[in-house]
């Protein structure tokens, strides 16, 4: 029990200061440093990772607060991103806890798919709700995604860097 | 010693005097010039001595590098500080500079509108999000700025309107953003139209007036500025520019594209206007 609780403060104690850099670059520096006038996503690729190497539990919780910190960089309310980076978390931590072999493979897999799925759900959310053209909000989603996965390498090591000094087991 | 003094002594001490004699001589009848005996060593000694002077020149210069590098070392260090505090300062200057242009601006603009209060502000951050344009600025509902309050830059030109508060900061979305949509009017003729951001004109940093009265009025150049309905903003604020003509994709309404007067890229430094004469 006393091993656990241990164990989940020095995850907290890994993985914050990680999310914030992360939050922080995604919502200063990259703000600025845009591509093909685009910003990347940094956090969900970093939701992956975690997800990948620690499992549902914890792909779940870190992509709480990775939702929440995405939703506050896009100065809007904690709803969207936390929702939809919290499922992602914890639906990319079952295939890892079940068939994805932890690997750069498996998560540049599943950060495109996650990345898609984004922009897919942002995309036709504008589509639906504000009566936005598809053709224009969709090619937005897709420099998004690929201006995103230029960071795949260094959010994969990183991240399973990050993991391994945790050191083996999942879950907080 | 006694054989020294009284032949060969007595012999150098008379050439002593012959070669004394002589300079003095040779000096007092050139005037007060070198004597024969420089005259004669010159052309050795002066290569020679120009050699050593070289050679000691080096040495001094090694002793100095080699006893004196501490010295040399700390002099560097002190005009390292000097040059960084220069640099500092030249920094200050600019800064203070920089206020002072942007405040000088302002002060035409407040001059021409006396009835507006203003609060300036200073960009924090923009939002991480490719569909909107917002930026987060540095004071909220403690310095007295309210929800929807119009935003401009040191010139007066419109750049949105304050859509979130806290007590210390605020977020302001731009009059690109596509939820943006106010009262607009061409300055040169009067006739009114609605000016909001486009999903198509978005990425290029522009937007749209629709809803034209009068189309004529339209014409590439004109000037758009708020037409003060509804009261959220004043009357007069400068959007921007007609850019160019478009038709919707229905293809039965058109409008004029417009290009903003501000350049929100550069921003860093507005003004909330948190009171103003509402003009009907």
């Amino acid at each position: 029990m006393a091993r656990n609780k241990h164990r989940t403060l020095v995850k907290a104690l890994i993985l914050a200061p990680y999310l914030i850099l992360l939050y922080i670059l995604q919502s200063t520096v990259f703000t600025r440093l845009t591509l093909m006038g685009e910003k990347p996503l940094l956090l969900p690729m970093a939701v992956a990772g975690i997800a990948l190497f620690l499992g549902r539990v914890d792909g779940g919780v870190f992509g709480l607060f990775a939702g929440m910190l995405t939703d506050l960089s896009y100065n809007q309310a904690t709803v969207q991103f936390t929702l939809l980076l919290t499922l992602m978390g914890i639906f990319l931590g079952i295939l890892s806890d079940t068939v994805l072999v932890q690997g750069f493979p498996s998560f540049l897999v599943s950060s495109v798919l996650e990345l898609l799925l984004i922009s897919a759900f942002q995309a036709l959310s504008l589509v639906v709700l504000r009566g936005a053209p598809l053709s224009v909000t969709a090619a937005v989603g897709l420099r998004q995604s690929v201006y995103s996965l230029i960071f795949a390498i260094p959010v994969y090591y990183v991240s399973r860097f990050l993991c391994r000094v945790m050191g083996p087991g999942k879950g907080f | 010693m006694k054989e020294l003094i009284s032949k060969k002594g007595l012999y150098i001490i008379a050439a002593a005097v012959a070669v004394a004699v002589i300079a003095a001589v040779s000096v007092a009848l050139s005037g007060g010039n070198a004597g024969f005996a420089s005259l004669l060593s010159e052309p050795f000694f002066k290569p020679v001595k120009s050699a050593m002077t070289s050679l000691v020149d080096s040495l001094e210069h090694t002793y100095n590098y080699m006893y004196r590098f501490d010295e040399i070392e700390a002099e560097n260090q002190r005009l390292k500080a000097r040059v960084a505090q220069l640099e500092q300062e030249y920094r200050e200057y600019t800064e203070i500079s920089e206020e002072n242009e942007r405040l000088h601006n302002l002060l035409g603009f407040a001059e021409r509108h006396e009835d507006m209060s203003m609060e300036p502000v200073t960009v924090i951050s923009w939002t991480a999000s490719n569909y909107s344009s917002s930026f987060t600025i540095s004071k909220g509902s403690s310095s007295g700025i309210e929800l929807y309050d119009p935003v401009v830059d040191e010139y007066g030109f419109l750049v949105g309107q304050v859509t979130s508060v806290t007590s210390t900061s605020s977020v302001v979305t731009t009059l690109i953003d596509t939820t943006t949509s106010l009262g607009a009017l061409f300055y040169e003729n009067g006739e009114t139209g609605v000016a909001a951001g486009d999903f198509e004109l978005f990425k290029s940093s522009r937007l749209k007036v629709s809803y034209i009265t009068d189309m004529d009025s339209a014409v590439i150049g004109a000037t758009v500025v708020t037409s003060g309905s509804g009261g959220v903003y004043p009357a007069g604020l400068v959007i921007g520019t007609v850019s160019g003509i478009a038709v919707s994709s229905s293809g039965l309404d058109p409008y004029a594209v417009v290009e903003p007067s501000t350049d929100l890229t550069g921003l860093s430094h507005v003004y909330v206007i948190t009171d103003f004469a509402v003009s009907e």
